[in-house]
């Protein structure tokens, strides 16, 4: 009974600290994870390499709104009252939950259950770890994976099982990164129930995915060990990660394969972390997408899936949840992201290369897998 | 071995649709087309487009007009459309092509060829394919290879006395037996069974069984045929079915130089021929194919 008033009590409060700021527009008031809306204005310099600093490539790219990108110094409403540590590890864990148990329930009304078939198959036809069997260890050292905007760690956890278990290969290593501490808290409390050597090969890290040289290593939100309101600047605690309180980087060409599933659409500017995606990644490194996508290609069953999407998931987020507005913003997000085509101009844009079409699609086309390889220089 | 050693390494910008030279790259090593291999920097990354569509067959063509009015793709004027291949997809799967006689169509001839070009274990799962990560992709790559090379040795195709073939069924005959005669020369006899068994996955069929029409088609139009009537249809069918019968035969024959396959192939287009029906040998293509499909896969230790 605690816990669940501890919920209600923790959940709007949360939700504000995602995305609030006083001036967005109030179409967009509630969006529980996802700040942003894709931005699909053309890059002006297309050329700039990925060392520009992509927070000002952020600000110039004119339809982000700019709730989208964090700003340590933006109020939010995240207000902790003086609670006993036991009240508050309660209430944290009820955040956590509810949290993740939304991400689940949206998925699963987009995709009829279907994103866990998805990610399995995602997964299966990266196939990490493989190795050919030759003399002694890989000479080029282990593979590393990163799985960016990883949130409860569904994808990097697979990863690590297909690396671990499957190909046998323990020397693989998986980054789970977000820009949401609190996702990436309940991926860490997740993970906790995987073997040791798996856990030991997991490292979480904070970080926009629009610029990966400034990250940190996750501090849990809000820290259950050490309750505190404020940062080290003395400003409000903040869910997302603020690249003010970097400490580290992730370096260029030091990752094999980059994982994002669900998660592009969110970001305000693509192009800025494609860039960041090709830096980071060795020559030879693949980039593999998993998102939503356009089901054009039949007609019929488009119409009847954006008939769904778009009338009954709000309708049924509202029952549900009693939150129409996300569950709107989640349909909108997944019908202003480009199509199958225009996404895989957009990777090759960034420098990767493409084989076959570029893209896979599933279920008739409600989502698509998107691969692209940084060629060797 | 060929298409490692002739890597070009002066960056070269490839424009448009690839090069002729560029498509028959890792054929054999007896192969002297001069080759090019676009390298990493050089590649154009997006895939040219349209797509290749080849079709099965456009509407039959009347005997007084030229055939490359119809049939663009084979016109000798003009350069090939581009293949369905990226350039980096080329460049790996090239690579991998060499290690398909040991380590047949798998991820780890996939791996090894990555390695190879200087690539990464994780380079080839950029592959489309699913989940056979790549292994797919490399069997339509040698599908598409050997069926593309069959024009460059037309001209060269000679009877069993060394004299030039002129009628249009000797044409078809040695025509396919080249193509048979490619999985050998490629070293990748022994690996067909496991490829069979890839391509017959419901997810690949279809394109399997496009691929094969189109070997037909393609047989058939080297060969000269250039029948109007519906008939035509018929002997597409009965060509496909009596090859992949040929080819199935190909992966269990112990004779020297297949001699076996060839007789095998003969005697079918022979039978074919004086049956003049394609619904006979269909039949029996069925029932020869499934009969041993079961055997193949039984062999392979899959409960039918
Ligand atoms: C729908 S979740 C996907 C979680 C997980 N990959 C999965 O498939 O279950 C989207 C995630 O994107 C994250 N995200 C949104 N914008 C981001 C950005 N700019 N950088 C990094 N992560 C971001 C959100 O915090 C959220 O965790």
């Amino acid at each position: 009974m605690a816990a669940r008033i501890a919920l209600k009590r923790a959940l709007p409060s949360t939700r504000s600290a995602f995305t609030h700021s006083p001036q967005q527009p109030p179409r967009f008031i509630t969006r529980p994870f996802s700040a942003s809306l894709p931005s699909l204005a053309p890059n002006p310099n297309p050329s700039t390499s990925a060392s520009s600093s992509p927070s000002s490539s952020s600000t110039s790219s004119s339809s982000a709104p700019d709730y989208a990108i964090p700003d340590p110094t933006r109020p939010t409403h995240f207000g902790y009252e003086t609670v006993t540590e036991g009240e508050k590890r309660e209430r944290v864990a009820g955040v956590f939950t509810s949290v993740a148990e939304s991400y689940d329930r949206m998925n699963d009304l987009m995709s009829f259950g279907w994103h866990r078939v998805w990610k399995d198959h995602f997964v299966a036809s990266l196939n990490p770890g493989f190795s050919p069997l030759t003399p002694g260890p890989d000479p080029r050292g282990p593979q590393h994976i990163l799985d960016i905007a990883g949130g409860t760690g569904d994808i990097a956890f697979r990863m690590l099982h297909t690396a671990h278990v499957v190909n046998a290969n323990p020397a693989v290593r998986v980054t789970i990164s977000d820009i949401n501490r609190a996702m990436l808290t309940v991926g860490k409390q997740r993970s906790t129930t995987l073997p040791a050597s798996q856990q030991a090969s997991l490292s979480f890290v904070e970080a926009n995915a629009e610029n990966l040289s400034q990250t940190r290593p996750l501090h849990p939100y809000p820290s259950p060990i050490e309750p505190t309101t404020h940062d080290a600047h003395g400003n409000t605690e903040q869910a997302f990660f603020d690249p003010a309180t970097s400490t580290a980087s992730i370096p260029s060409a030091s990752v094999d394969l980059y994982t994002v599933a669900f998660g592009i659409r969110n970001f305000s500017n693509i192009p800025a972390a494609l860039r960041e995606a090709y830096r980071v990644l060795k020559p030879g490194g693949v980039f593999a997408c998993l998102e939503f996508s356009k089901a054009d290609a039949h007609p019929v069953f488009n119409a009847l899936y954006k008939e769904w999407s778009f009338r009954a998931i709000p309708l049924i987020g509202q029952l549900v949840a009693a939150d129409r507005d996300s569950y709107q913003y989640l349909v909108e997000s997944i019908e202003r992201f480009p199509s199958q085509a225009e996404f895989r101009d957009m990777i090759v844009d960034a420098g990767f290369v493409v084989a076959g079409d570029g893209w896979e699609d599933l279920t008739g086309g409600v989502a698509a897998i998107h691969k692209g390889m940084k060629p060797r220089a | 071995m060929a298409c490692l050693a002739r890597a070009e390494t002066t960056p070269r910008i490839l424009i448009g649709p690839l090069r002729r030279s560029s498509r028959f790259v890792c054929l054999s090593s007896r192969e002297s087309t001069s080759i090019t291999i676009p390298t990493a920097r050089t590649i154009s990354t997006r895939p040219q487009y349209p797509r290749q569509q080849q079709p099965l067959r456009p509407l039959p063509r009347s005997p007084v007009t030229p055939a490359t009015t119809f049939r663009t793709y084979h016109s000798h004027d003009h350069p090939p459309p581009p293949g369905p291949f990226t350039p980096a997809e080329t460049a790996l799967l090239c690579a991998a092509y060499i290690h398909v006689p040991r380590h047949g169509f798998t991820a780890e001839a996939l791996a090894r060829g990555a390695r190879d070009a200087g690539l990464l274990d994780i380079s080839p799962s950029v592959l489309p394919g699913g989940e056979s990560g790549g292994a797919f992709r490399l069997i339509c790559w040698h599908l598409y290879t050997q069926r593309t090379a069959l024009g460059g040795k037309v001209g060269g195709l000679t009877g069993d006395a060394g004299s030039p073939i002129t009628n249009v069924a000797d044409k078809v005959e040695a025509l396919a037996w080249e193509r048979l005669k490619g999985n050998a020369e490629a070293g990748v006899v022994g690996r067909w069974q496991e490829a069979l068994a890839v391509m017959a996955h419901p997810s690949y069929a279809p394109t399997s069984v496009k691929e094969l029409a189109q070997l037909a088609d393609e047989i058939l139009y080297l060969a000269g045929d250039s029948s109007v009537d519906p008939s035509w249809y018929s002997k597409r069918a009965s060509l496909s079915a009596i090859y992949a019968a040929a080819e199935l035969f190909q992966t269990t024959d112990q004779s020297p130089d297949f001699r076996e396959t060839r007789a095998f192939l003969r005697r079918r287009l022979q039978e074919a021929a004086r049956m003049g029906g394609a619904v006979r040998s269909i039949s029996e293509w069925i029932g020869f194919n499934a009969g041993a499909a079961v055997n193949v896969l039984r062999s392979k230790g899959v409960r039918i």
